[in-house]
């Protein structure tokens, strides 16, 4: 099978997941036993509103219209509009998407890279000081909850040094710098204990292969080990552990965005939440699954590339 | 030795980038800069039901009326109306004259993009809009069952496809361009408070028309200022002084705690020229941005309560030596735990007034409130009529040997035979604890309770389905006047109405419906401190407590009041700017 029927097929088997995806949603809000209307119209609301506001819904429409209805807007992206705001929900999540990715894109840059790098590094070195003090480092980055690195980066180098913005955004390049800056580094430090512990046991999961031992035996320099031979074939589930953050990173990081107030989609999803905002709530959920489905796909043809035996049976 | 260089060229350039980048504060132009801790849902006035909706509506828009800024007891005044208005003797008809000459904010929706005249007509198109079916304005309790024929034009287009808004309503009409009538069906004497709400307040109908579903998004009014800056994403809001404002001034006559404010009596307003309104959800950096002087004025966090107010409950040394002042305030609300009465098991009252008598509110005042509260006798808060400063409940002071003769009169003598009780509370760690605390304080006297936590909807839900035993909750005012509070125990209005605890005891609903239809005057009173003790010795509620706000501002904001009508408020306020200046260097 050659690369683009399997990409094909890969892709139509994501219609029934969606499909199944959106009955799952459908089902959740509808037997959640939540009444909309009631929360919407809030401490004044009278039966008679109630019924007024679920017609204006749709609420009061046979189920399988109303199932239709979300699968419909899955492929076209469209969502309707906002209860809450009444705007144009894909357009919201247009408008909330670069601010988030201008936060969670360079941080998962700069902490996959030097993570990665890192992980050569102590690979290398496996077992010396360098090796377990990293190691140490991590465990200690990784013990400390995350609120505690904002609240003292926050406090510290923002309002203490003044260095930083203590919170808000401006959009347009560069305007955006001052204000995602520390919040990039601390992501950047919370990612990086998970990450380089995780591509170091990987890549000493290769280095004791037999085919790594064939290697030194013909006499390969250690670093042409490990670039050209561990690297390579550790790449699958790096690929596999990176390529699978990257919807995360579109939803964006809800409290770096809540406590540095960058109006991305972490924020959006919450403010719908509060708001009992359902279409909002609906379509952040279809995305994200749809997301998650789509990158899955690009890892499995990604491995195919990496590795030319991976292919659809 | 290159690649060094490289590395150390760049995070210089980064850090060179990030300092100049870094915000300075403009002291070239008076800007007032705000923080809200929440965002809002929109600038329909039709929609804003909470107060950071009603603060941003009310700084582009206008109403009729306006409380009196520097007046306590909050009182009316006319804004958009020329005076208060004419009212028939049968208290039945209201008569505006409204101010001529009023421009619109100038938009595209206009014709040329110059801001028309508001006239008359302008107001009754702007109630039928919150009447209209179709869009569900969530102020319509405010006018429902008032207005004469407003009911039944509602009712009629609900079945149309569109609303006819060229039907005249017989109780809202205008006599000429710039007089308005409303006619009511009923005596109802908080009407004139429903037209300084923002629910009323005025919109154009070309506006409306020209931005359709989006009209939320892009608020054109008559107020002080017109929004610059706005997406419903965004994090921050700017204004710019509304050019078309009409000249309104400071007011001249002033409360004895205002009189300082009477420098600025007669001069025009606004006087800043810009409003930056940033939503600052978290309490640290809407703290730090405090310090920095980056916000103006903002309530004291919990967690900086104790590093800011002293225990006798003034400022903190340090605070003060900046330039800070200190700003306490009454709230107008209530917080309770209300009985479900639907239920058998509560209509002993031996069993509600035991239970009263169990609850100790110092415990709770001193642990959540920072023992800033003042403990409810009863419903109505202070700062308003009924409210009766004297009176002590006889069901609120903890007495645990009361209460267990209480309990045993009730048939459960140490809680013998009675069954587990749920006590339902939003799902937030201060709710659990609050929730944690009820339950140790009714142990003492051998009652058993259940702590439930609900997220916010399920939580009315299942009020409203009167599927809770107790829960927990809080009433803020929506205008001043008891009649808003005593409401939540009248009969007639219970869930899904405001009575989510459905008590109805006949003399009080007979009581109150008398009352509400008073005007103000020491009779009604009267009977509001009756309704008030009836309610106290009850106890359909355990009364909790009545919040004070704790708010800080820096030295160059004048004229900041704490109030609980905050809408238009910002027009009254000024920077100085030299103050500013001076004080930064302090910062």
């Amino acid at each position: 099978m050659n690369t683009w029927s399997y990409i094909l097929r890969r892709l139509l088997y994501t219609i029934p997941i969606i499909l199944g995806v959106c009955l799952i949603i459908f089902a959740i809000f509808n037997l959640s036993g939540y009444d909309p209307a009631q929360l919407l119209l809030g401490k004044h609301a009278s039966a008679k509103q109630i019924a007024e506001v679920r017609h204006e819904l749709g609420l009061d429409r046979p189920l399988l219209e109303q199932y239709i209805g979300i699968v419909k807007s899955a492929f076209t992206f469209d969502f309707g509009r906002s209860w809450a705001t009444k705007q144009s929900i894909i357009d919201m999540i247009k408008e909330g998407a670069v601010p988030s990715l201008t936060l969670t894109f360079p941080a998962f840059l700069i902490s996959t890279v030097f993570s990665i790098l890192l992980a050569i590094i102590v690979a290398f070195f496996r077992g010396k000081l360098i090796d377990r003090t990293l190691v140490i480092i991590c465990v200690c980055l990784m013990s400390i909850p995350s609120l505690a690195y904002i609240l003292f980066f926050q406090k510290f180098f923002a309002y203490e040094l003044g260095w930083f913005e203590i919170s808000g955004y401006e959009h347009g390049f560069p305007y955006f710098i001052p204000y995602v800056i520390l919040p990039v580094i601390i992501m950047v430090v919370l990612n990086l204990g998970p990450d380089l512990r995780y591509f170091r046991t990987v890549i000493l999961d290769d280095i004791y292969q037999d085919y790594v031992r064939t290697a030194r035996a013909k006499g390969l320099s250690e670093k042409v080990v490990l670039l050209k031979h561990v690297l390579k074939n550790s790449l699958i589930p790096i690929i596999t552990y990176v390529v699978i953050q990257i919807p995360f990173l579109i939803l964006g990081a809800l409290l770096l965005e809540s406590f540095f107030s960058i109006p991305g989609l972490g924020g959006l999803t919450v403010k719908a939440v509060f708001d009992n905002d359902f279409p909002v709530i609906k379509a952040m959920t279809i995305l994200s699954a749809m997301a998650y489905i789509i990158f899955t796909v690009i890892t499995d043809i990604l491995y195919t590339i990496v590795d030319p035996r991976v292919r659809l049976k | 030795m290159k690649s060094r260089n490289l590395v150390s060229f760049l995070i210089m350039g980064l850090l060179a980038l990030t300092v100049s980048c870094t915000k300075k504060v403009d002291l070239s132009e008076k800007v007032l800069h705000l923080a809200v801790t929440s965002e809002v849902k929109g600038m329909d006035p039709i929609y804003a039901n909470d107060k950071y909706s009603s603060n941003e509506v009310g700084r582009v828009y206008e109403g009729l009326l306006e409380y009196h800024y520097l007046k306590r007891p909050y009182t009316l005044v006319p804004n958009l109306a020329e005076a208060l208005p004419e009212v028939s003797e049968d208290g039945l008809t209201y008569t505006f004259k409204i101010r001529q000459g009023v421009l619109f904010q100038d938009n595209a929706a206009f014709k040329d993009g110059k801001g028309r005249e508001l006239v008359a007509e302008d107001f009754v198109y702007s109630i039928k809009r919150l009447a209209d079916p179709k869009l569900q304005g969530l102020g319509w309790w405010l006018l429902q069952d008032k207005i004469v024929g407003l009911d039944e034009w509602r009712e009629k287009n609900s079945k149309k496809d569109s609303v006819d808004y060229t039907e005249v309503v017989e109780g809202l009409k205008t006599l000429d361009k710039y007089t308005l009538q409303f006619k009511l069906k009923k005596q109802f004497p908080q009407f004139l408070y429903s037209l300084a709400m923002p629910f009323t307040f005025v919109v154009a109908k070309e506006v409306v028309d020209h931005y359709g579903k989006e009209f939320l998004n892009h608020p054109v009014g008559t107020g002080p200022f017109m929004l610059k800056e706005f997406s419903q994403s965004s994090k921050k809001f700017t204004y710019d002084r509304n050019p078309n404002f009409r000249k309104k001034l400071f007011p001249s006559e002033a409360s004895d705690e205002f009189k300082h404010m009477l420098a600025y009596a007669g001069k025009p307003v606004p006087f800043v020229e810009k409003i930056e309104v940033n939503i600052i959800k978290e309490d640290q950096p809407r703290w730090l941005n405090f310090l920095k002087g980056r916000v103006d004025y903002i309530g004291i966090p919990k967690d900086n309560f104790e590093s800011a107010v002293t225990p006798g409950k003034g400022l903190g040394e340090e605070f003060a030596k900046k330039g800070i002042d200190l700003s306490v305030s009454p709230s107008l609300d209530v917080t309770y735990t209300a009985f479900n009465h639907d239920l058998k098991l509560f209509n002993n009252v031996d069993l509600r007034r035991a239970l009263a008598l169990a609850y100790d509110v110092k415990e709770f005042n001193k642990l959540f409130y920072n023992d800033t509260a003042l403990p409810a006798q009863s419903v109505v808060p202070p700062g308003i009529a009924g409210y009766m400063p004297d009176y002590v409940n006889p069901y609120r002071n903890r007495d645990l040997e009361k209460a267990k003769a209480l309990l045993a009169k009730a048939g459960y003598p140490e809680g013998k035979g009675l069954p587990e009780i749920t006590y339902d509370c939003p799902s937030t760690s201060t709710s659990r604890q609050i929730g944690e605390l009820f339950k140790k304080q009714m142990a003492e006297i051998g009652v058993n309770i259940k702590v439930v936590q609900n997220s916010w909807p399920e939580l009315q839900k299942k009020i409203t389905a009167r599927q809770v035993m107790l829960y927990g909750i809080a009433w803020g005012a929506d205008y001043p006047d008891a009649e808003n509070f005593l409401q939540l125990l009248y009969g007639p209005n219970k869930s899904p109405g405001a009575n989510g605890s459905g008590y109805d005891n006949a003399e009080f609903n007979k009581l109150f419906a008398k009352a509400s239809v008073m005007q103000d005057s020491p009779e009604r009173t009267a009977i509001y401190e009756t309704l008030n003790k009836m309610a106290a010795e009850e106890v359909p509620w355990l009364y909790g407590v009545h919040r004070q706000s704790y708010l800080i501002k820096h030295s160059w904001l004048k004229n900041y009041i704490s109030t609980d009508f905050e809408a238009g408020q910002d027009q009254y306020l000024d920077v100085d700017l030299k103050i500013k200046k001076d004080m930064q260097s302090k910062l």
